[in-house]
């Protein structure tokens, strides 16, 4: 099985450094999607229904195609012609500029038949509720699962606790919105995509267009922000290329701010109706959850519950609801933050009755080694020991508290494959169909070549982010790094063995004799005369040396463990809480990059504060309208509100490469409030904990 | 969890229409909903004179309308530019110039991503006229790299790993210039509140607030 | 947005002609900042936008006898204006609490006093609100955490704007252009409650403007603070804010004036809270009741009762602020 050198052996890996795109992003010299100009490219845009249920009687564009500068109007983009949400695309446009194509949407005139419509989850429940479906119900077959006897043990159990959590809807926000340029070359179609997954974009595009996948290529250099929304080819991307065939001209097609919020996936919402007990002597042993949430017209809405903790005895009962909104979509661990603001809170209710502190509880409740050890790590450096025993402990107004939480999180990697070729003139190119979503996936690649091959990180041209390249999957599920790594070290590994073997032959020696280090290549016990780099690959004449690899067993593992610990200031006056400061501790196996490792531990706790105090999509129950589709009023956290953020990677080199991507914003939130419980006595059963629910909650 | 990210709907859904219902909303939607479709239908503000004349222009005023020619002066050049009234400093910069550092992200001056120096203040590209900015200095992070080598602000925000997915960066490298322009030597506090205005997704705060600090020390005043 | 003329004036005389006597047909454009939303929101649709920008002078704040601002002065200006902190300690906070750097470098003070309401359901294009001329204010049984406690009815939006309590707590007036010439008006008769006029804000004719701000000279012993209570504090609307001045001899208070912001459709004065403190010695218990007094005729809203509580506290906060 393929092994990592010993980190002490390592030139980059385990260490930090600068990515290598910085620069360019940081000059505005990179092109994302939304930056391309294409010659002759017109720019689409979508029209969106005003109703959140309707069917479309007819569409007339003769207005719009009448207008200067319209190039085509599409009024057959819906497939079904029922919509289901307000902000369903209903036609879209191209024009010559943006401005114009604005103007177009504004003259189609459509005519609906108007439904009725339900968004509010509670509502949609009700067996007079408006059907999303025609055909069924809005609360679909419950999926159960249960483990050992619930009854035996809530009768075992010393304590019980109960309540109802709520947690709202997320929306992912990416700053660059969903989009794509398509440009035709014949009946070729190549398509720019702001996306998480350049092959999954073309299999999609390929499938919706009924065309070869071989006549799609999907290219992605740089994107702005995914965190799951753009892990599947949009409906944007197929109606983008059909204007493009239309009017013989690239298109552009960007989302816009609202279209975006609305249509492009959210973090479904939870009711989690909990049941819990534990033992005198501080075992969870009986567990029960009967839950709802709603993905809007889209599936699966299923918190992971129990999440990070044993329970012998349980039994989840899930329900999704359909309502008249926009679908959901995977969001950086998806289940996961909201099983954790009810688990971790529910885990400290279960200590309090018992007179535990929520530490010791955890560490009886938590078989994962690895967590066991950090717990431990991380409440000395946080200073759990000076938190105060019991509850609104803190005189005066401005009350402070501590509070805690797990990560867990298990998908690893596989199934990437990578292209190596060095030139004759000692350049290294590294192709790999991956892409970087802004969490370093094309400095990894140039890292772990560099390292294998012994040459300088600056020497290796890392080409990501097209379908010409060998595959590999999307990047979701921190799967990017553990699938990546492997193949890009396997590629090196067969590159180098290839100039080990060219080496020898130049000096005379055999291969075991020969060594490649420094750029260089020498016969062991003779450096002085060695051949440069650049000697080196002129041995090839002017055939390059193009080498295969792809994703081997034994460089990457599964499953990693984390916590959090939140000091937060309640203002019992005002209702707000404030974060002073997080700290988390992460494992991750063998650090790439110590400084991206962190910053994505460091930007996870933060999307979490911003889920915990901040963000909440609101949908009008009286219009069915998203009406905070914008920055002003669903608001996410900025500059002034950051706490200190201590960010501790949990180094384990032996694991191999582990994802890291989703679980720091895991259990932010839980740790948020189980702090603001212990700042105020009061617990906090919805999210997001805004001053009016704070307030509500103290007074209660 | 794997099945969590799988999508959860096809991008073609196939479901059949529900029956038609009268809303059960008190209210019919006909009585609040804009006519779709057709620019100027249904409201007295919409409506408002659209089709009345305006008063008559006095003779030193100038007067823009339809498509207008003017020069911008971007990042110390002077470049033409066709716009309309209308059009953006923003859409002429990204649209016309193909100048990208400036970025469209809320496109409503609610996250900082489009920011750029007019006349060395930091303000938004996409709430400013680009006829509004003939004839003023205008500097977009392409601006800041002197000779091919990043402004110090530029290299701390790369030395700090104040970037990730990067589609912000170029508002907050403006902010925080504009800062050390006027105030070479900052403390944290007067960093956070002169990158209060951008908006950054992935959780790069702490990182800026580091790299400004960084830049600060290093070259605070620029030239 | 709609295609429109852009004309840029070169005096201030010239505009009131260049304004339509009809509403809609013209708009005048200062910072922009709420301008160019409303048109790229299709709220607005005029024919003819009027770039006051272009006209020279009309920047400026002028300290002597009081202070005169300049209409076209930027927030960023009034903010970092020395004499304004130093003897108009409310505006100054009030500036500085606005929007973000770049928005307060971009807007005005004319535009800020000026701006429309952000109710969502106004911002919301696809719907008709009654402001919109349509037949219901949809915050009534709607969504309305951000809507107002005071003087609702039937509308119930709030007014956004920062500056505009603390001007009118300092006893602001404006100087009014138009075709029929110019006029003084005190910024607390410039705002109207929509059961008065339901489609605008304020009393400003179709083809009028402000041209200057006029604060009178704060008389001796006055103290003045803005509060402004958000949700976060990078870049939000006021949820409540409260402009304080009070007159003080020695512990005794003089005169006070009291403006909320962000709880009613116009900056909100609260003559009961200022009669709780005035000629009294300013005790926690005196304060106490003036904030208690400050939301005594409050009428909230099915989700925003916590306004009440919250405007107790930050007047009280306000007023302690100026005792201590």
């Amino acid at each position: 099985m393929a092994k990592w050198k010993p980190l002490d052996q390592m030139t980059y890996l385990g260490k930090g450094y600068a990515r290598l795109d910085g620069p360019g992003k940081a000059s505005g010299a990179v092109k994302y999607t939304y930056d391309l100009k294409l010659p002759g490219m017109l720019y689409g845009a979508l029209l969106s229904s005003p109703h959140p249920a309707a069917t479309i009687k007819r569409i007339d564009a003769s207005a719009a195609l009448a207008l200067p500068g319209v190039k085509a109007v599409l009024t057959d983009v819906h497939p079904t012609g029922t919509l289901r949400y307000a902000g369903e695309e209903v036609a879209a446009v191209a024009a010559t500029s943006p401005e114009i194509a604005a103007d177009a949407l504004e003259r189609i005139k459509v005519e609906y038949d108007v439904l009725p419509f339900v968004v509010d989850l509670e509502t949609a429940m009700k067996p007079e509720a408006p059907r999303v479906y025609a055909e069924q119900s809005n609360v679909r077959e419950p999926r159960v699962e249960s483990e050992g006897d619930l009854a035996a043990a809530f009768a075992q159990a010393a304590v019980i606790v109960e309540g109802t959590y709520r947690t709202q809807v997320q929306v992912h926000a990416c700053l660059e919105v969903h989009g794509s340029v398509a440009k035709w070359e014949g009946d070729e179609l190549i398509v720019w995509d702001s996306t998480q997954g350049v092959y999954a974009s073309r299999d999609g595009i390929a499938k919706f267009l009924n065309i070869e996948q071989s006549k799609v290529r999907v290219i992605c250099d740089y994107m702005g922000g995914g965190f799951g929304s753009k892990l599947q080819a949009g409906r944007y991307s197929v109606i983008a290329a059909r204007l493009a065939k239309a009017t013989g001209a690239p298109v552009k097609l960007m989302l816009s701010r609202p279209q975006d919020s609305i249509s492009a996936g959210n973090r479904p919402n939870l009711i989690a109706e909990i049941k819990a007990g534990a033992t005198r002597a501080g075992k969870l042993i009986a567990f029960s959850a009967k839950t709802y949430g709603t993905a809007g017209i889209g599936n699966n809405a299923r918190p992971a519950l129990p999440l990070a903790y044993d329970v012998p005895n349980s039994r989840t009962e899930h329900y999704d609801v359909y309502t008249n909104a926009g679908a959901a979509r995977a969001f950086r661990a998806p289940g996961c933050p909201q099983a954790s603001f009810v688990m971790e809170q529910v885990m400290d209710e279960l200590a309090e009755k018992l007179n535990l502190d929520p530490l010791d509880f955890r560490l009886q409740n938590d078989s994962n080694e690895t967590r066991q050890q950090q717990w431990k790590m991380a409440a000395a450096r946080f200073g759990w020991s000076k938190r105060a025993p019991r509850p609104n402990a803190s005189r005066g107004v401005i009350k402070r508290g501590m509070g805690l939480g797990a990560a867990v999180w298990w998908p690893g990697g596989r199934g990437t494959q990578a292209q190596m070729t060095i030139l004759p003139d000692g350049g290294i190119e590294v192709r790999c169909g991956t892409q970087d979503i802004g969490t370093g996936t094309r400095t990894l690649v140039a890292a772990v070549a560099a390292e294998e091959l012994g040459v300088p990180i600056a020497s290796i041209k890392a080409m990501i982010g097209d379908t010409e390249y060998p595959y590999s999957g999307a990047s979701g599920g921190s799967t990017t790094a553990p699938s990546v790594a492997p193949a890009i070290k396997n590629v090196a590994e067969k590159a180098k063995d290839k100039l080990t073997e060219v080496a020898a032959q130049h000096f005379g020696a055999a291969r075991t004799e020969v060594q490649l280090a420094d750029g260089r290549a020498f016969v062991k016990g003779n450096a002085k005369n060695a051949l440069s780099w650049k000697q080196l690959c002129a041995l090839f004449g002017t055939m390059p040396l193009v080498v295969h690899g792809e994703w081997v067993e034994g460089l990457s593992s599964a499953g990693v463990a984390g916590c959090q610990f939140a000091e937060v200031e309640v203002d019992t006056e005002t209702g707000v809480v404030t974060v002073l400061r997080m700290l988390a501790v992460q494992d991750c196996g063998l650090v790439l990059n110590r400084l991206t490792a962190e910053s994505q531990v460091i930007g996870g706790v933060i999307q979490g504060i911003s889920y915990a105090l901040y963000e909440d999509r609101l949908m009008d129950p009286l219009t069915g309208v998203l009406i905070n589709p914008t920055f002003e009023n669903y608001k996410i956290v900025g500059a002034l509100e950051m706490p200190k953020i201590e960010a501790i990677i949990y180094d384990q080199p032996e694991r191999g490469v582990i994802g890291i991507g989703e679980p720091p914003t895991i259990p932010t939130a839980a740790a948020i409030a189980n702090a603001v419980y212990h700042a105020t006595g009061k617990r906090m059963r919805a999210l997001p904990m805004t001053p009016d629910r704070v307030l509500a909650a103290l007074h209660s | 969890m794997q099945d969590q990210n799988e999508s959860p709907v096809p991008i073609h859904d196939t479901a059949e229409s529900p029956p038609a219902e009268e809303p059960s909303s008190k209210i019919s939607r006909r009585h609040f909903l804009k006519l779709s479709g057709g620019g100027a239908v249904g409201t007295v503000i919409l409506t408002a004179g659209v089709h009345a004349k305006a008063a008559a222009l006095p003779p030193d005023a100038e007067v823009f309308s339809g498509s207008v020619s003017l020069q911008l002066k971007v990042n110390g050049q002077r470049r033409s530019v066709t716009v309309e009234p209308r059009t953006t400093l923003l859409s002429a910069l990204r649209n016309q110039l193909e100048v990208t550092g400036c970025k469209e992200v809320c496109n409503r001056g609610e996250c900082g991503a489009c920011t750029v120096l007019v006349n060395g203040k930091p303000v938004l590209a996409c709430m400013m006229l680009a006829l509004d900015a003939a004839g003023q200095e205008i500097v977009t992070v392409e601006g800041l790299v002197q000779n091919g080598k990043l402004d110090p602000v530029q290299q701390a925000f790369v030395d700090h790993d104040a970037l990730m997915c990067g589609f912000c960066t170029p508002g907050f490298v403006m902010s925080v210039r504009a800062l050390l322009d006027r105030n070479p030597n900052p403390t944290e506090a007067e960093v956070r509140q002169a990158v209060a205005g951008n908006l950054c997704r992935c959780g790069t705060y702490p990182r800026v607030f580091e790299a400004a600090l960084a830049a600060a020390q290093t070259a605070g005043k620029r030239g | 947005m709609f295609d429109f003329e852009l004309v840029n004036p070169k005096t201030l005389e010239s505009v009131p002609a260049l304004l339509s006597r009809n509403w809609g047909e013209t708009m005048l454009l200062a910072g922009g900042t709420d301008v160019l939303d409303l048109l790229k929101e299709r709220l607005a649709q005029p024919q003819r936008l009027i770039n006051l920008k272009s006209i020279p002078g009309l920047s400026y704040i002028k300290a002597g006898d009081g202070l005169e601002i300049g209409a076209l002065t930027t927030i960023a200006e009034i903010a970092e204006n020395a004499e304004v902190r130093q003897n108009y300690a409310a505006l100054a906070e009030a500036a500085e609490s606005i929007a973000t750097p770049q928005l307060r470098n971009m807007g005005t003070l004319g535009g800020n006093l000026c701006q429309r309401p952000r109710c969502w359901y106004f911002r919301e294009k696809d719907l008709i609100c009654l402001k919109k001329g349509g037949e219901l204010c949809f915050a009534v049984e709607g969504l309305n955490k951000y809507h107002c406690i005071f003087g609702g009815g039937p509308s119930f939006i709030v007014h956004p704007s920062d500056a505009a309590p603390a001007l009118m707590a300092m006893g602001a007036r404006l100087d009014l252009l138009s075709g029929t010439g110019r006029r003084s008006l005190a910024l607390a008769e410039f705002y109207q409650l929509p059961e008065d006029n339901l489609m605008r804000e304020n009393v400003l004719g179709p083809n009028e403007l402000i041209s200057a701000v006029k604060v009178p000279a704060p008389a001796a012993g006055t103290k003045s603070t803005y509060l402004k209570f958000r949700e976060k504090q990078s870049h939000d609307f006021a949820i409540v804010s409260v402009a304080a001045v009070l007159q003080m001899e020695g512990k005794v208070c003089q005169q006070a004036r009291l403006v909320l912001g962000g709880v009613a459709p116009i900056p909100w004065r609260v003559p009961a809270a200022e009669a709780e403190l005035q000629g009294k010695t300013l005790t926690a218990a005196v304060l106490a009741k003036a904030a208690e007094a400050a939301t005594a005729n409050a009428i909230p809203l099915s989700q925003n009762g916590y306004k009440v509580q919250l405007t107790k506290v930050m007047v009280r906060r306000a007023l302690e602020k100026l005792v201590k």
